[in-house]
């Protein structure tokens, strides 16, 4: 009985989640922002580094695509709040709330497309990086490194699909994607993605306690990207990102918005729901 | 036999008391009108109606369920068509049919081919939900409310902002609903309920002030004017 019971939930997930799938798709924005977005500034920095002679680490490709991937998925977030912000604006989700469906099937129902979307977008982001790199002519990262790259990306993809959900809960149609603009400009400057954050010391820092760098920082380690040299006597010196304390940090931080998120995504969706009334 | 049942229903928001000793007694496949001003307690009455809330005291009863006891039994055979557009704009009228006959687990096509027909779907069917008229939006949403097969529809300001030949366009769809489902019709426009409604209840400040047919409703004001008739009620007169 209790099988059944389960499996109709599913189901009924896995309905709201192809609806969702299809209203996003639809939208002309998540080719814009999730897609050509990210294609488009890979390519600029790439070339930009390239003709300035490579002299920024922060731009060669071990750097530059767990940064942009990381970045990215802050355009996951705004299309994730621009659907749950505009089905409230419709009256979709009153009138949802009134069938059989559960708070965790509305949960299940949003976060699914926008992760596989997700995951996309990290496909697209790596293919692109690649083929950029055999028009400019500069190595790659190796397809084993790609794919861990693309599983220690999960969690930060994960986050922002749930803290899609928060913020289209909690703002309507307009404001919503007003903090996400917030949230993407955040996300390019304090991640580290263009911005050399490891020379900048308590700046980094303060960067390692906030969302976006600890998963830039260890996809670094994973590309075997290198830090940009702060060495005045020896400016030629390298030094290789690795799991040193930083990383240990990275992965509590990224655990603790992760855990908090999906939770306050819940407890957000579940007042809401009350709220109807 | 009694569809729905409500008992010295009370809801408070903070302060405000907005239902005061709502009972009501609606029978089955009756199309049932819900009258009153701005404020009057129609849509909350509708709120606790479809388990959006529950009431501050009181029993609500919907086709033998308990609102407040048994709120998934409840959602299971009551569907509602809200005051604003409630479809998924970027999906197909088709697409929008099966999206929600599927959520209610309804998997019997020759019914949805039924209520395309009904409700002569069948021109915009391909056509994207957001492109259509306000008027077949709301024929669309009406649509949907009926593809669960349910036994209770509450339909809230169905006509409202539509002209006048959208309005009679969805009356005749209403019509023709009579006496397949239980409906219940909330709506500012006295002449929809006057056309429509088998009874009717006429709602102010949170009370149910009078319950009648509209014949009824006139005879108790003293009046041949429904519009006068509610007047006085509502303005408590009588």
């Amino acid at each position: 009985m209790n099988n059944k019971k389960n499996t109709i939930r599913n189901n009924r997930a896995l309905i709201f989640a192809g609806r969702n799938l299809k209203e996003m798709t639809r939208d002309p924005v998540i080719y814009i922002f999730c897609l050509a977005f990210p294609v488009a500034m890979l390519a600029l920095f790439a070339v930009i580094n390239h003709y300035s002679g490579g002299k920024s680490p922060v731009f060669e490709f071990p750097s530059l695509i767990p940064g942009v991937i990381t970045f990215s998925y802050s355009f996951i977030m705004l299309t994730q709040c621009l659907l749950v912000s505009k089905d409230k604006t419709t009256s979709l989700l009153k009138r949802l709330y009134t069938s059989p469906m559960k708070k965790i099937d509305f949960v299940t129902g949003y976060a699914l497309p926008a992760f596989v979307l997700g995951m996309i977008q990290t496909a697209v982001c790596i293919v692109a990086g690649y083929v950029i790199s055999l028009f400019i002519g500069s190595g790659y990262i190796g397809f084993g490194r790609c794919l861990l790259l693309a599983a220690e990306q999960l969690p930060a993809l994960i986050l922002n699909v749930f803290s899609g959900i928060i913020v289209g809960a909690l703002l309507n149609e307009k404001s919503a994607p007003a903090i996400t603009s917030i949230v993407i400009s955040a996300s390019g400057i304090l991640g580290g993605a263009w911005m050399p954050l490891d020379t900048m010391g308590g700046f980094e820092s303060f960067c390692k306690i906030l969302p976006f760098y600890p998963s830039v920082y260890l996809g670094r380690i994973i590309t075997g990207a290198t830090h940009t040299p702060t060495d005045v006597i020896n400016p030629a010196a390298v030094t290789v990102y690795s799991f040193d304390a930083t990383g240990v940090i990275s992965v509590i931080v990224l655990s603790v918005y992760l855990l908090a998120a999906i939770v306050l995504s819940v407890v957000t969706f579940g007042s809401m729901m009350k709220k109807a009334d | 036999m009694c569809e729905i049942r409500t008992e010295k229903i009370n809801k408070y928001y903070g302060q405000i008391h907005a239902l005061k000793d709502v009972s009501l007694e609606i029978e089955e496949n009756s199309l049932f009108g819900l009258l009153g001003v701005n404020g009057a307690g129609k849509t909350t009455l509708i709120k606790i109606l479809t388990c959006l809330t529950d009431p501050t005291s009181g029993k609500a009863i919907v086709h033998g369920f308990s609102v407040t006891d048994e709120p998934d039994e409840v959602k299971k055979i009551a569907d509602v068509s809200p005051q604003e557009t409630a479809v998924a704009p970027n999906l197909t009228v088709r697409e929008n049919l099966d999206f929600f006959a599927a959520l209610y687990m309804t998997d019997d096509k020759e019914y949805i081919n039924s209520i395309i027909n009904a409700f002569s779907l069948g021109e915009v069917l391909s056509q994207r939900a957001k492109t259509l008229s306000g008027g077949w939006k709301r024929r669309v949403s009406i649509a949907i409310g009926m593809i669960s097969k349910p036994k209770v529809l509450f339909l809230d300001e169905p006509t409202l902002g539509l002209d006048v030949i959208a309005r009679r366009e969805l009356w005749k769809i209403i019509r023709s609903l009579k006496g397949k489902v239980t409906i219940i019709l909330t709506t500012h426009y006295l002449e929809e309920a006057e056309a429509l409604c088998d009874k009717v209840a006429i709602m102010a400040k949170g009370k149910v002030l009078a319950v009648g047919t509209p014949e009824e409703l006139k005879n108790m004001a003293g009046t041949d004017n429904f519009e006068d008739a509610f007047v006085k009620i509502a303005e408590g007169e009588l």
